[in-house]
């Protein structure tokens, strides 16, 4: 049995050096500037509310800042579903005071994404909601950061988190002007084209009711696209549609608003200049206030 | 079923502890019976042909062991191959070759009438076809002995480990294994485990990591800068190797477990200073079956300078078909015939060239390595590309040398994983030629425990787990 003894070492070894590794890695996350970092550390209380996908982080805060004098927090990330967005607006009004208002880019009901859920692992010693939803929504992975506190910080959520460790996270917007090959393929591309799910639409009213029930003001949006490439999304306006239906709430459609070339970063999402524009539309038709 | 499967594990969990319980003949039928099933996991029609290809090559076998009359032995040789390349054909390059005779029909003004059929790729065809047929011609050529015994040439075609992506393990060398009594033995699971752990580190933490970087690049390579889509290159270079390496490490580090041993199939080939020493260090069990049944029979280097280079080119041609019914696939090895007949044209100038730099031998070979690795990954391209389109984009892409900027990359935290685990992967693979893991984790429980542990943690944090299927199933 001598010869078997490195096995026991060995799972040992990995136990302690992946729970050292965890607590290691979390009391790091804990240091970041990265939104959920402050979200879960009590440092994230702001006046406005800002959630949406990728399309969400073309609300450039500096500027809304500057111009409203208030403070803002987007909570917005690459591909987020709407019921992981959901879960981070819940655990904020937990946490702090009710913000004024919570703006929601709708477009970002339109996908599930168990894989970005999961990679909020590295958040969920935080949130029982949100461990919750990893659990239901990516049971495996759930489980596997139960085994392996390292497991936990395996994702880009993580990796964002350690790259905003000693700097603001408030300018994380693509900033460059779409090319002129995309601006040549536009015909070309196929378009994204909205998925209309239930689930997906209960969990945006849900959020709208809880926020409401707060007294915190919300205005859904659709955000800019690149005017040639809506055109071809065909069930856009159903989907708005469904939405104003299920949350008894008018989306203000801003899809066409902008159709200047220089303020695209590419199909789908406005560059610096492009949100600047953006954002002085909504402080003038009163979203932003 | 996949190795990075809980499926895969559980079967292990339960086939290991009753493999080392049983002896003799009822181990046979374990490894057959437990073969079938890892086989039928994915399709259980898949196991037809296999049977059936498997009982062909035995009843063959066993005739030519008993015939004498040449012609009649010739023709049972014949038959073999043309069942054998018959199923890869028609499952593997059916489509294909409709497909091109229909472009080809086209392309000279005729309007063709011709059907596609709906077939499947059955897994690992082209693996376990060159494997019995290779025990035929062995045969035929009386360098090995036939094998009477149905369930252990069954077993031998069909073993679980190497089945779908190889190591493709001689006749010659597997047979004879199969007749010893193996017995548990603490050494060969000590050195077994770290293969299938690095194995595993090299696919989940490497391959798989690149992955998404490289088919986002690959999949509209018109949006990106020319250093992303280099960059891509690169990753696709990486890729490949650790997800084709990375299996074979599993099924050697399995095999070796089970008290089997296979030929190495990769040796460090990114390190190669001539791309016929690539050759000899990548997929290593599928350029000596080429050589030993396709190269050499043809004349190989015997017959003048001209015959040496057709033959150089039919080989890579082939074996560029053998990967996948795609020109793309053609041109690839064609890329590589061109590369290997370029260096023996101009080697010795260069070498002259070399000499006359007065460069240190650590420098040319720095040269070397770089350069055969540019041909190398240049080749890449249109092996992993869709068509010629694409891999022409991809081409044009990077060689406009438009933004060459950091900034230009898309999808930064793609980029900063890969360049870590690549670099995990080469300083593991440069200290390893120094310190010889393989002996120390053999002779050295502690350092055993230590990097066991390591590596899984180094999987558990960059690892990941989406039981993603290795590239060469589909070959």
């Amino acid at each position: 049995m001598r010869k078997a003894l490195w096995i026991p070492a060995c799972l040992l070894l990995f136990f302690v050096g992946d729970r050292l590794g965890g607590f290691i890695l979390s009391k790091i996350s804990a240091e970041s500037n990265f939104r959920y970092a402050r979200l879960y550390q009590g440092k994230a209380e702001a006046d406005i509310l800002l959630l949406g996908n990728s399309r969400g982080l073309i609300f450039y805060q500096p500027y809304i800042e500057e111009k409203t004098g208030k403070s803002t927090l987007n909570l917005s990330y690459n591909s987020m579903p709407i019921d992981l967005g959901r879960v981070m607006v819940s655990d904020y009004l937990k946490k702090y005071k009710a913000p004024e208002l919570l703006i929601i880019d709708v477009t970002m009901c339109d996908r599930h994404n168990e894989k970005l859920i999961a990679g909020f692992n590295t958040f969920s010693d935080y949130s029982e909601e949100l461990n919750n939803l990893i659990k239901e929504k990516s049971e495996k992975s759930w489980y596997a950061g139960k085994i392996s506190k390292l497991y936990q910080y395996n994702s880009e959520v993580f990796q964002r988190t350690l790259y905003y460790l000693r700097k603001s996270d408030e300018d994380w917007l693509n900033d460059q002007v779409i090319s002129p090959t995309m601006q040549a393929n536009v015909e070309q591309d196929s378009a994204v084209e909205l998925t209309i799910d239930d689930y997906l639409l209960t969990q945006l009213n849900d959020l709208v009711l809880l926020a409401e029930s707060k007294g915190v003001k919300v205005e859904l949006v659709a955000n800019p696209y690149y005017p040639p490439y809506v055109k071809k999304m065909h069930y856009f306006y159903d989907f708005i549609g469904r939405i104003n239906a299920k949350t008894n709430k008018k989306v203000r459609d801003y899809s066409r608003a902008l159709s200047e070339v220089n303020g695209f970063a590419d199909y789908q999402h406005l560059n610096k200049e492009g949100s600047k524009k953006y954002i002085d539309l909504l402080l003038e038709d009163g979203v932003l206030r | 079923m996949i190795f990075n499967s809980l499926a895969f594990f559980a079967f292990i969990g339960i086939f290991f502890p009753v493999y080392f319980m049983l002896k003799g003949k009822a181990r046979l039928w374990l490894c057959l019976v437990g073969s079938y099933f890892f086989y039928g996991w994915w399709d259980e029609r898949f196991l037809t042909l296999i049977i059936f290809s498997t009982l062909i090559d035995y009843s063959i076998g066993l005739m030519l062991d008993k015939e004498v009359v040449q012609k009649r032995r010739k023709r049972l040789l014949t038959i073999s191959m043309v069942v054998n390349l018959g199923f890869l054909g028609f499952f593997k390059y059916f489509n294909f070759f409709v497909e091109s005779f229909q472009d080809l029909v086209l392309s000279m003004g005729m309007t063709p009438s011709y059907n596609t059929l709906h077939i499947i790729l059955p897994m690992g065809i082209s693996f376990y076809t060159f494997q019995s047929m290779s025990y035929t011609i062995d045969v035929y050529y009386k360098k090995i002995p036939v094998e009477p015994d149905l369930v252990r040439f069954a077993t031998f075609i069909s073993f679980f480990p190497q089945l779908v992506a190889g190591p493709i393990v001689r006749a010659k060398e597997f047979l004879p294994q199969f007749k010893m009594d193996k017995k548990f033995d603490w050494n060969r699971f000590n050195s077994g485990t770290g293969q299938m752990l690095w194995g595993f580190f090299k696919k989940m933490v490497v391959a798989d990591s690149l992955a998404p970087f490289i088919d986002q690049c690959f999949a509209a390579p018109e949006t990106f800068s020319s250093l992303h889509l280099m960059v891509g290159v690169i990753f696709y270079s990486f890729q490949i190797y650790c997800d084709f390496s990375g299996y074979s490490d599993i099924a050697i580090g399995l095999a070796r477990t089970m008290g089997f041993d296979f030929p190495n199939n990769f040796r460090t080939p990114y390190f190669s200073t001539g791309f016929s020493e690539f050759w000899q260090r990548w997929h290593i069990t599928l350029s000596s079956w080429f050589r030993d049944y396709l190269y050499i029979p043809l004349g190989g280097s015997r017959n003048g300078t001209f015959n040496t280079y057709k033959n150089t080119m039919l080989t890579n041609l082939l074996s560029g078909l053998w990967h996948g019914a795609n020109w793309v696939f053609v041109f690839w090895g064609f890329l590589h015939g061109i590369y290997i007949i370029i260096q023996r044209v101009i080697g010795p100038y260069f070498g002259r060239l070399m000499d006359a730099m007065r460069l240190p031998k650590m420098g040319r070979a720095s040269v070397n390595i770089f350069l055969v690795y540019t041909a190398t990954c240049f080749a890449w391209i249109f092996f992993r590309a869709t068509d010629f389109g694409n891999a022409l984009d991809v081409i044009y892409g990077i060689g406009k040398f438009e933004n060459f900027t950091v900034s230009s990359i898309v999808n930064k935290f793609w980029f900063v994983k890969g360049v870590i685990v690549i670099g995990l992967l080469l300083l593991v693979e440069v200290a390893d030629l120094k310190f010889n893991f393989a002996h120390l984790v053999k002779k050295q429980p502690v350092f055993r425990a230590v990097s066991f542990a390591t590596v899984m943690m180094l999987i558990a944090f960059f690892g990941t787990f989406g039981s993603n299927a290795f590239i060469y199933f589909v070959f």
